[in-house]
């Protein structure tokens, strides 16, 4: 493939993701949330740790629009705050694991004497479910950011490590390595300007989706109790709270779940219709 | 008296819940029997062996299935005859001496003797065994049987609370030989006991079936019915889930519960279908325990300013919808030896005063509104169960508000023991269940107890002092005397923040007669001998 074509196939790419409808609505209801999550102070008049126990469970309308939670507390603030933390464990959890995953899969189709070491591993911790495994590091680090950031990056590692290897071991096929390699370029530039350059449009998909799993897991992780500790907000912590109340006051649950099943949606939205674009095979 | 509270109304009506009822009762197609009455609860028990378990869900079992020498009145200030017909206690107060009843058999027709009272006592206290709670048998000497209707119990250092500990359920008399012909299966996979119902079976986490002990008739005539029991068969059921068992009492699948989340009950009290109960006398405080040897908290001011800034009401009014009471003592104003005049002032709610005693301790206010000392901002470490979030959030809320800042770690009840045996926290969360002042002052403030359960490292020798002279006292006053005396001085040392007095509340359906709960170890079905259906 010479640098024309790959251009060409670029724009193409771009064109036909614009042209999917359900991947623009995807991509404006994540960025809509992303941006309330990032302006939540300026978006709301209430603290979002102020409680007021004796106006708890107060359904909406009256001055909450969505209403109170357990403590009194505004649960749309709650709700705002609760996507950043989740979105932020999401994103930097998912960052992470591509970053780590990427780096094993481009070494394992690079160094071809690795591949079967770095590939063993990689089946290790693919053999436990992402919950489990996730959970488990979670109680092993304690509760915490960091901890649940780390155990998110983690669950989502091994997929991303898989996928980069296959997709840098079509890359590896090419003639095109063989010439980079016969005039004697540098390792770092036959990996970073030839494969990653060539290997990344599966590699981001994949990623993409992983995001809907790693807030997913985030959201699962502190509705079992795994989280962070009080009063910080976070979607799933949210949504357990108000199961306890789910006939009492069942909008607390609802809209806490309804917001991370529109963020998991969304995302899975997005990587599909990248996938969808990405596809050469379909002209 | 029958306590038929009322529950203030809550803010909007229950809006699954006929519809989730009506599920229940889908699954309740198969009515019970006649005479059975079906109870609800949310755990079992590890085993149904008094000597093997401190737990509530094996105590409230083995109160209908075993009986012990004496009991309780229901204001559980008096101590009452149940196997002992009566009792005389020595002069120095080391040697009492029972005389039981005559006539009374165990399940499978044997007749009890006090050969059963030295068995069931001696497996007890068998050094080294796998046995719980031994401690409340006092420093015993020997255990005897002169004859087959009197037990000799002699004691090294007199107990003045013996004969209340007697009336817990760990004091059941068993049939030791059963207990040693079946050992470790033993309250597993039967049970001979002599009390109104016979253990019939068991299915772990699922239920316990009991039958009506035939010609039973010694119960304690204090406490209602002296037998025989009104029901055949009393079912304890399991329902894990809270508000399945309130959807389950409303569909008529199980006739009576306590095990009801807070929400439920204040429903209920609007349902003319339900009644709900609560004992006359019932101690279970929840408070929160301040550890002196850390820095902030070892100053006094600090531990007072800590406490004016949590309001408890506002906790039993919202978080348990008014099924509790707030309270301003580490133990009930109505329980045996609670000195009236004890000053419950520094627990009150009354954050104005936080602001003054801090001040007086040296802190300033910052700009972000935190209180401080010498740069170092008062920041609060506070450990609690995961089951009570949102009490724990409403504790840190109000802190909050009031300038401290309050760290919250809440761990499962499997991890919690050993965290809090740590010297690494400033306020815990705990609730414990008591019969009377003695019992409550014995269990955490002498120093032989840090650094658990005394976690507020509570090491002071007048404490210990008074707690020698009422243990050993042998007789009320004496004993009324040092224990109030007791109570006074730790309450003026703010070593905790009373929270909340809880009664156990039963729920019962329209086939049960309303009936008095009973009120010892918190079991609030007692023996069961006042359960009689419509």
């Amino acid at each position: 493939m010479s640098d024309a074509t790959a251009f060409a196939a670029r724009g193409r790419t771009w064109r036909r993701l614009r042209r999917n409808p359900m991947m623009t609505l995807a991509l404006g209801v994540l960025m809509l949330i992303t941006l309330a999550a990032i302006l939540a102070p300026v978006l709301t008049p209430f603290d979002p740790y102020e409680t007021n126990i004796r106006a708890r469970l107060k359904p909406p309308g009256d001055g909450h629009i969505l209403g109170t939670d357990s403590q009194g507390r505004d649960l749309l603030t709650r709700l705002l705050y609760g996507a950043r933390t989740t979105l932020l464990i999401g994103f930097v959890g998912t960052g992470f694991g591509a970053l780590l995953g990427g780096t094993i899969g481009l070494c394992a189709a690079f160094y071809r004497r690795l591949d079967s070491v770095l590939m063993r591993i990689i089946d290790v911790f693919l053999s436990f479910p992402s919950i489990l495994f996730g959970l488990s590091l979670a109680a092993m680090l304690g509760p915490g950011l960091d901890s649940l950031i780390f155990a998110v990056g983690l669950s989502v590692m091994p997929g991303i490590a898989r996928i980069s290897r296959g997709a840098a071991l079509s890359i590896m096929a090419q003639d095109y390595m063989d010439s980079g390699r016969a005039i004697g370029l540098p390792v770092q530039r036959l990996l970073s300007g030839y494969l990653l350059a060539n290997a990344y449009p599966p590699i981001l998909t994949y990623t993409t989706l992983a995001f809907g799993d790693a807030v997913l897991l985030a959201a699962t992780l502190g509705f079992l109790g795994l989280g962070l500790q009080p009063p910080t907000a976070e979607l799933g912590s949210i949504a357990a709270e108000g199961r306890s109340f789910l006939f009492l006051a069942p909008h607390v649950s609802t809209a806490a779940s309804v917001l991370i099943f529109v963020i998991v949606l969304s995302f899975n939205l997005l990587g599909d219709a990248l996938r969808d674009a990405g596809d050469r095979r379909s002209v | 008296m029958t306590d038929q509270r009322p529950f203030p109304g809550i803010a909007f009506r229950l809006a699954g819940f006929a519809s989730a009822a009506a599920i229940a009762c889908a699954s309740a197609a198969a009515a019970q029997d006649t005479g059975t009455v079906t109870i609800g609860r949310t755990s079992d028990a590890d085993r149904y062996d008094p000597q093997r378990s401190s737990a509530l869900a094996a105590a409230e079992v083995l109160y209908m299935i075993g009986d012990t020498l004496v009991t309780l009145s229901s204001d559980l200030k008096t101590v009452e005859p149940a196997l002992a017909e009566s009792w005389d206690i020595s002069e120095d107060g080391l040697t009492y001496t029972f005389h039981l009843k005559e006539g009374v058999t165990f399940c499978d027709g044997k007749a009890f003797t006090a050969q059963d009272v030295v068995g069931s006592m001696e497996r007890w206290l068998t050094p080294d065994g796998p046995y719980v709670s031994t401690w409340k048998a006092g420093t015993v000497d020997s255990i005897t049987a002169p004859d087959d209707m009197t037990v000799v119990y002699k004691l090294k250092a007199p107990s003045s609370g013996l004969l209340y500990q007697m009336a817990q359920f760990n004091f059941i008399i068993i049939d030791p030989e059963q207990a040693e012909s079946l050992g470790d299966d033993f309250g597993v996979t039967a049970f001979n006991g002599t009390g109104p119902f016979c253990f019939e079976s068991w299915t772990p986490n699922d239920s316990v079936v009991l039958s009506a002990h035939e010609g039973y008739s010694w119960g304690s005539p204090a406490l209602g019915n002296t037998g025989p029991a009104k029901v055949d068969r009393v079912v304890w059921k399991i329902v894990p889930e809270e508000a399945t068992l309130a959807a389950s009492l409303q569909a008529g699948e199980i006739d009576a519960s306590y095990s009801l989340p807070a929400w439920s009950i204040a429903q209920f009290d609007a349902d003319p279908s339900v009644t709900l109960l609560q004992p006359e006398a019932a101690f279970r405080t929840h408070y929160l325990g301040m550890k002196v040897t850390r820095d902030f908290m070892q100053d006094i001011r600090v531990r007072e300013a800590v406490s004016h800034a949590i309001d408890q009401s506002a906790i039993a009014e919202a978080i348990f919808f008014g099924t509790v009471e707030p309270t301003e003592s580490y133990y009930a104003k109505e329980a045996l030896d609670y000195d009236p005049s004890i000053d419950t002032a520094p627990f009150a709610y009354d954050p104005a005063k936080t602001e003054t005693l801090l001040t007086e301790a040296g802190f300033t206010k910052g700009d972000d509104g935190f209180w401080q000392k010498d740069g170092t901002p008062l920041t609060l470490t506070y450990y609690g169960f995961n089951t009570s979030r949102e009490q724990a959030e409403t504790v840190q809320g109000d802190l909050r508000k009031a300038g401290i800042e309050l760290n919250v770690e809440l761990y499962d009840s499997t991890a919690i023991w050993a965290k809090l045996r740590e010297q690494t926290y400033d306020l815990y969360q705990m609730d414990y269940p008591y019969l009377n002042a003695g019992d409550a002052l014995n269990l955490y403030f002498s120093s032989a107890s840090v650094p658990s359960p005394n976690r507020m490292m509570w090491e002071d020798e007048e404490t210990d002092r008074l707690l020698e002279a009422g243990n050993s006292a042998v007789n009320a006053e004496a004993r009324a005397e040092a224990f109030m005396a007791l109570g006074k001085h730790l309450h003026e040392a703010i070593l905790w923040k009373p929270l909340l007095l809880e009664k156990p509340t039963i729920a019962i359906g329209p086939r049960l007669v309303p009936f008095e709960p009973a009120g010892i170890s918190g079991a609030a079905f007692g023996t069961g001998l006042n359960l009689e259906l419509q």
